[in-house]
């Protein structure tokens, strides 16, 4: 057997799972948004699901809401992470606690994240009761709105719960690999604490904090269980909207549906392009 | 010009139960090469770390001068250290690195550019400005650690390990541009080394660091001729050594009376002899005669095992001087006065 | 390093600190709720402490153990088929240099980031033609989207530091491939397809979406109940589910803890748990 034949054996059940599940899905919902079945008797291609996705207002506030949440979400926990990470690579008391924690988050399911956040930030969860205790609101209602709020306060809170140890554990094994003698060389040749994180160390592992960052985004834009629970009825966010017209009793509204999860998947693929260039640098560097 | 003292400097790491460095004393003089020299794990990059500010002292002090550093943060100190790696930083071309430690101490642009370009004209490589570190080789990657550590002008500069990445042939080539740039700049320098050679060939002065220790601190060739002990004999590849007694003059143990050179104490000690010293055929003053028991070519030299009596040596010889003597052969041997030394 | 200034280091103090309580915060009143009973508004506290929720969640009518059981069995299902056609395609990743691999990783790697609303749609409508959908079997292969790109990045990292000379060595003393597989690629391997499966089981575990689409809600795996109890204002309920729900996760991290350490790679699945 050549090289060539046991390659391609090797990879063809994956490669046929991932083609026919993954692409074969992504290509049935392309054409249905284009109202394109042969199947059924649709023979024509047209653009009407995403004339009227785009004529729809609501579309647009549940864009820019999950696009917010996305970028906030991603932005916070990256920057609270690379301080985690510069935290846990030295030694002091707690860091084997820290670590510990930082990994059985992993394991937890976005879901009991989104759940545990409810129950700390909802008008009458255990933030409005410490603020009654302490005497500053009487009522639930006094508490401000941090989940179902339309600035998706609580949705956020989570994801930075969740990411944040995810991007720290790739950053923290990125600076382990570095190690402290780049450091070391740069404050020798005159720069301050300061100067050496800014021009030497955050430019090592910026690679892996952005390709990190860039799966937490794409995660944080297409999710739908988290928005489910913490987000508010209107805007909901895309994922939550598209399954809402999929599941809609109008079956016209499925064409619709389908056009929303393929603007989630033209972001997610921008996404991986800025994924593979960022890994590119990172093995190049 | 700076004079380093080192005084009691002691190093031990949270948790360990010995130090890494115990009491180390040492003065450098002004602008002269200096060579910590041991094998890996005895506390010399330790020294150096601590010098530079990268790492805490359990004990001791540093001065430069006479003033200590201790208190000054790394960044203030005047010492750069060049690593082993050399840990040029990989996403910045070769003329960002010389220029590094210009841009921390907000140099004006224009003026790193011309002293990053005549840095590298000085280290040899003028066109590689633009490189970045990746496409350089060993040698040149060497250079260009050189240079960004020269720019800053330290007062001290730390080398690691400065030849050991390097093949033998680009090893002679850097130990002249590096004593050559040392001459130069006048700048006192610090360098570690697992390697005998290294430390020879490049320092004036050798500091010989054992167990954490500081066993002989002396010019390069002491080493050879007059080693403190056995312990350092034998790191510079000392092989024969007779117990005995130094009286008047004369080394008395079971190979007979020895003549010995002038200064040599009295009293019991060890006598040695380096094995390139010892001499084949008849001599007036210090003959043996000795059974050959191997031999083993090695190339441009051959050495010879040897039985005088009960006693062991060791000789290294050029091969023609060997060419016809066999294992089992009896031969005259003699180790000149001047070669002979006893260790107390 | 010197020894940092007091400031900066009760900064690091008081920064851990709040790091510490922050990571397990959301996780206490899930814990409270499942042991109260009744714990109104503004009691910092349950007025009451009872097992109630438990006894009402262990016991065999409410439908949480099979609910445990059918989650478990999707997700046992799922990591072994994602292990049977990853590891030959990680072995070719990692062993093997050839054109077009880059558009194979590619491909591989994009259910990891591509959301699972994205393309769950799409399957669903086509699932609906094979009577696939509502069906256990439905959920469990639209699980290995995420899973089997996940075991296959893994073992694709395991394969990448094997070394092929202990095959070859093994042939040439006289094993047959199989036995070659046998004896001497699988033990090495070994390590690294409990770890990448233990953690694939945690993806499928974690899944909401793909199976609320696909299972249509006649599969009702654990994360579906309890979605539907938080929905419903059931807070003992949900605190007990949830608590029943982190478990494997646990588990698997304290037999797996070393391999988290993000060096391995295999923390990259983790993002979409």
């Amino acid at each position: 057997m050549s090289d060539r034949t046991t390659i391609i054996l090797l990879l063809l059940p994956a490669l046929l799972v991932i083609g026919v599940l993954f692409f074969g899905g992504l290509l049935i919902g392309v054409m249905r948004s284009f109202n394109y079945m042969p199947v059924i008797g649709l023979t024509t291609p047209n653009l009407d699901a995403y004339a009227a996705v785009f004529a729809d207002p609501e579309f647009y506030w549940s864009f820019l809401l999950t696009f917010h949440i996305a970028f906030t979400s991603t932005v916070i926990s990256a920057v609270i992470a690379i301080a985690a990470a510069l935290l846990l690579r030295r030694s002091f008391v707690g860091r084997g606690l820290i670590s510990f924690l930082f990994q059985l988050n992993l394991t937890v399911p976005h879901l009991v994240g989104a759940i545990g956040i409810l129950y700390l930030f909802s008008q009458s969860g255990s933030f409005a009761r410490l603020a009654a205790e302490m005497g500053l609101i009487t009522r639930p209602g006094d508490f401000p709105a941090m989940v179902f709020d339309p600035y998706a306060i609580g949705i956020i809170l989570q994801y930075i719960w969740k990411e944040v140890p995810f991007i720290g554990v790739i950053v923290l094994a990125n600076m382990q690999s570095i190690g402290h003698d780049y450091e070391a060389v740069a404050r020798s040749l005159g720069a301050s604490r300061w100067q050496a994180f800014r021009h030497v160390l955050l430019p090592l592992i910026f690679p892996g904090v952005l390709s990190a960052s860039v799966m937490v985004f794409a995660f944080t834009f297409g999710a739908y269980e988290i928005p489910a629970v913490l987000g508010a009825n209107y805007p909901a966010t895309l994922p939550v909207l598209a399954y809402r017209s999929y599941t809609d009793v109008d079956l016209a509204a499925r064409p619709e549906a389908m056009a929303m999860a393929v603007v989630i998947a033209v972001l997610s693929a921008i996404m991986i392009a800025i994924y593979i260039r960022a890994t590119r640098r990172g093995i190049r560097s | 010009m700076t004079r380093v003292a080192i005084t009691n400097l002691s190093k031990t790491y949270p948790g360990a139960a010995t130090p890494s460095l115990d009491s180390l004393s040492l003065e450098i003089p002004s602008g002269e090469m200096t060579a910590l020299l041991g094998p890996s794990g005895c506390g010399k990059t330790t020294t150096m770390k601590m010098i530079a500010g990268l790492l805490e002292p359990s004990g001791g002090d540093v001065t430069f001068d006479g003033r200590s550093i201790l208190r000054d943060k790394p960044e203030d100190r005047g010492v750069v250290m060049v690593f082993q790696n050399y840990l040029l930083f990989p996403y910045m071309s070769v003329a960002e690195n010389v220029g590094f430690g210009l841009r921390m101490r907000k140099v004006p642009k224009a003026q790193i550019a011309g002293r990053v370009a005549r840095m590298l004209a000085l280290v040899q490589l003028p066109d590689l400005g633009n490189r970045k570190p990746s496409e350089l080789s060993g040698g040149e990657q060497q250079r260009v650690a050189l240079a960004r550590a020269l720019i800053v002008e330290p007062k001290v500069l730390l080398l690691d390990e400065p030849l050991s990445n390097l093949d033998a042939h680009l090893r002679l080539e850097m130990r002249d541009l590096i004593r050559g740039l040392q001459k130069q700049l006048g700048i006192t320098t610090i360098f570690v080394t697992h390697d005998q050679e290294e430390a020879v060939v490049l320092a004036d002065r050798v500091a010989l660091i054992l167990d954490g220790q500081l066993r002989q601190y002396d010019r390069a060739d002491q080493f050879y001729k007059r080693p403190a002990n056995e312990a350092v004999a034998r790191f510079f590849g000392g092989q024969n050594f007779v117990r005995g007694r130094s009286e008047n003059g004369m080394f008395q143990s079971v190979l007979g009376p020895m003549i010995l050179p002038d200064g040599v104490a009295r009293g019991a000690g060890t006598l040695t002899c380096r094995p390139e010293a010892i001499r084949i055929g008849a001599a007036p003053v210090n003959a043996l005669s000795a059974l050959v028991m191997d031999r083993l070519y090695m190339g441009t030299q051959t050495r010879l095992r040897l039985r005088v009596g009960e006693t062991d040596l060791e000789a290294v010889l050029s091969p023609d001087v060997v060419d016809g003597i066999a294992p089992g052969q009896t031969i005259q041997i003699s180790l000149p006065p001047q070669s002979l030394w006893v260790m107390t | 390093m010197q020894r940092e200034p007091l400031a900066i280091r009760s900064i690091q103090v008081i920064s851990g600190l709040v790091l510490i309580v922050w990571l397990v915060l959301p996780l206490i009143p899930l814990a409270i709720w499942s042991f109260a009973r009744g714990w109104r508004f503004p009691s910092l506290l349950p007025q009451a402490w009872s097992l109630k929720a438990w006894e009402y969640t262990l016991s065999d009518t409410a439908g949480v153990l099979d609910s445990l059981w059918l989650t478990i069995w999707i997700a046992v299902c799922a990591t072994l088929l994602s292990i049977l056609i990853g590891v030959p395609a990680g072995r070719a990743l990692g062993m093997h240099k050839f054109r077009g691999k880059a558009l194979v990783e590619m491909i591989i790697l994009a259910p990891v980031i591509v959301p699972g609303i994205a393309v769950a749609l799409g399957i669903h409508s086509v699932f609906i033609g094979l009577g696939l959908t509502n069906t256990v079997i439905g959920v469990v292969l639209v699980h290995l989207i995420p899973t089997l790109p996940y075991m296959t990045l893994v073992m694709a990292g395991i394969f990448a530091n094997y070394d092929p000379a202990f095959e070859q060595q093994a042939r040439s003393l006289g094993a047959s491939p199989l036995r070659t597989f046998w004896h001497v690629t699988l033990p090495a391997i070994m390590p690294g397809i409990i770890v990448g499966g233990l953690f694939a089981f945690l993806v499928s575990w974690s899944q909401y979406v793909l199976t609320l689409l696909i299972g249509g809600g006649r599969v009702v795996t654990l994360p579906l109940l309890l979605f539907n109890f938080v929905s419903s204002g059931r807070n003992d309920i949900t605190g007990a589910i949830a608590m029943i729900y982190i478990l494997p996760g646990v588990l698997i991290l304290i037999l797996t803890a070393r391999q988290l350490s993000g060096r391995s790679g295999a923390v990259g699945g983790f993002g979409r748990l």
